[in-house]
């Protein structure tokens, strides 16, 4: 009964981005200019890290390549993201509106209607980039292959669960919007540098309120040298981040007051 | 009445002017100091990232066994990346993006009927709009980095040299962020544009990696590039201070800036003829 609710769901999110990026297909110009300006945008990212390894080869053993997965990780749970459930980013602003009520009219979830009302076109870029990244890191075996998506999805989730957290505070707080942005990019920002270079406080910061260390530095790790036990914490990370979101969305929720606006949506 | 003697006396006419616009960027100064929670979670980042470039660099520095790369310690590299970091968030939000909506939605024909000329009164809002960042921003950050990697010797020639770029820097940033606002009207969606110019500050403009520590032949070509000359160079100039630097960066924001204020200038000429106003 649960598995086939949940597969009815990963079914109708696929429908739903499917219509989202054929429709977003028709505008052919805006389509490709969207795709490879973020391939563009990541190629450049990648850049200021071949002009930082030419000064400084090796930072505790972590070298270019190691920042190339960290590269090809990161961008691919992050378009898994944007591309499924870009709506995770509206949350707080259509909270703090009062214009969930359009999701609350629906029989299905109002969680995941929120999050898959949008698809991000400029993510295909980024899983793109991702994925030639990936392809071009050497060493690649159907096993790794198998490896970088079965952590690539599992990440994405924890990825996800951050950002319906951090949205969410709205229902308690009011205005957070901005401060929900803030905290995604501290994430994002975590894993742009080599990780084996923080150290103290600033990994506790990490392994907390803004867990890069599950979607960075553990991840890598795993894709370079499996291990069994270090890939349960990932597992079980996902589970409690699971939880914590689900709560915080539902007892949210509770406390959600209507906007009364009337949206027609074609 | 008053007004009127105002309008009648030349020099008054200038002052009534320039009190246009000081009131435009006063409006917006308000407008952004009110969202406090907003300021802090925006310099809260700040921090974040300062510590992680503190941690980076001392890493790196010891790595190499020296204290000093081209002139710069880890001391003045921290105190570099946070104002160069202080200085480029207290833009927001995106200039380009402002513009872009109201190209699309069309509030800009409306605008432009007004009696303001629309490139200073957005010049106006992003100053004003950036004013109260900035300070947050650097007070924050400057607490973060005395605490993480101690003081920096500062003259006031060095002070008052960076500032004068940094205006300078401003005003670079304004008119490329307006040109990628007015490529709107011809072009279906700028975002493309606004990710490699954030992405080309981020590279070249020395908010991750200071320039000083690129390789030689790229230091030079990155010299050259506006990237550099919006943020970078002001805050270089302040952590450790040549003239010779300053004549060269100034130099080159010169002729970054009329380059780009002509672009701007012709894009918004030949844009607004596109502009049709219907109804009221």
């Amino acid at each position: 009964m649960f598995l086939s609710t949940v597969g009815k769901y990963i079914s109708l999110t696929w429908e739903m981005t499917k219509s989202s990026i054929l429709s977003a297909m028709e505008y052919r110009v805006s389509f490709i200019v969207q795709v490879f300006g973020m391939l563009v945008n990541d190629i450049a990212l990648v850049g200021i890290w071949l002009i930082f390894f030419q000064k400084f080869p090796s930072i505790n053993g972590w070298q270019f390549q190691d920042t190339a997965m960290l590269f090809a990780l990161t961008t691919v749970n992050f378009a898994i993201v944007m591309i499924f459930a870009r709506g995770a980013f509206e949350l707080s602003k259509t909270i703090a509106r009062g214009e969930l009520d359009y999701y609350l009219s629906f029989p299905k979830n109002v969680l995941w209607h929120a999050l898959v009302s949008k698809t991000d076109i400029s993510a295909i870029g980024d899983l793109l980039f991702g994925l030639i990244i990936f392809f071009f890191s050497g060493n690649i075996s159907l096993e790794k292959i198998g490896l970088f998506a079965v952590i690539g999805i599992l990440t994405a989730l924890i990825f996800l669960n951050f950002i319906i957290i951090t949205q969410s505070i709205t229902f308690y707080v009011g205005n957070f919007e901005e401060a929900a942005e803030q905290m995604f990019h501290a994430l994002l920002g975590f894993t742009l540098y080599p990780q084996t270079a923080f150290y103290g406080a600033l990994k506790i910061v990490m392994l907390t309120i803004i867990p890069a260390f599950f979607i960075a530095t553990l991840p890598v790790q795993l894709i370079q040298k499996f291990n069994p036990q270090f890939f349960l914490i990932l597992v079980g990370f996902w589970i409690l981040t699971t939880i914590i979101a689900a709560i915080i969305f539902k007892h949210g929720l509770r406390r959600y007051e209507s906007g009364n606006l009337i949206n027609v949506k074609m | 009445m008053s007004e009127v003697k105002i309008l009648q006396n030349g020099s008054g006419l200038v002052w009534y002017k320039f009190l246009k616009y000081f009131e435009i960027a006063k409006v917006n100064y308000f407008n952004s100091a009110t969202y406090l929670v907003n300021l802090i979670s925006r310099s809260a980042i700040v921090v974040i990232r300062i510590w992680i470039f503190t941690q980076l660099y001392k890493v790196s520095y010891s790595i190499t066994g020296v204290s000093e790369i081209e002139g710069l310690t880890v001391v003045m590299v921290v105190w570099s990346l946070m104002m160069t970091q202080s200085f480029q968030t207290a833009t927001r939000p995106q200039l380009s993006k402002l513009i872009d909506e109201e190209v699309k939605s069309g509030t800009l024909a409306y605008s432009v009927n007004r009696p303001y000329s629309y490139i200073l009164f957005h010049f106006s809002g992003f100053i004003g709009r950036s004013i109260p960042n900035l300070f947050i921003n650097l007070f924050i950050g400057s607490l973060a980095a005395l605490l993480l990697v101690g003081p920096i010797g500062l003259s006031w020639e060095a002070l008052l040299f960076g500032v004068i770029l940094l205006f300078f820097g401003y005003i670079l940033d304004f008119f490329i962020s307006l040109i990628i606002g007015l490529s709107a009207f011809w072009i279906e969606d700028t975002s493309a544009f606004t990710w490699i110019y954030s992405k080309g500050q981020l590279v070249f403009g020395g908010l991750i990696l200071p320039i000083a520590l690129f390789p030689d032949y790229l230091q030079k070509i990155a010299e050259l590039l506006p990237f550099s000359q919006m943020y970078y160079g002001a805050a270089r100039l302040i952590v450790h201070f040549e003239p010779s630097l300053f004549l060269q960066y100034f130099a080159t924001q010169l002729v970054w800036i009329l380059f780009f204020g002509l672009v701007a200038y012709y894009l918004f000429n030949k844009g607004i003829k596109h502009v049709s106003v219907n109804g009221g």
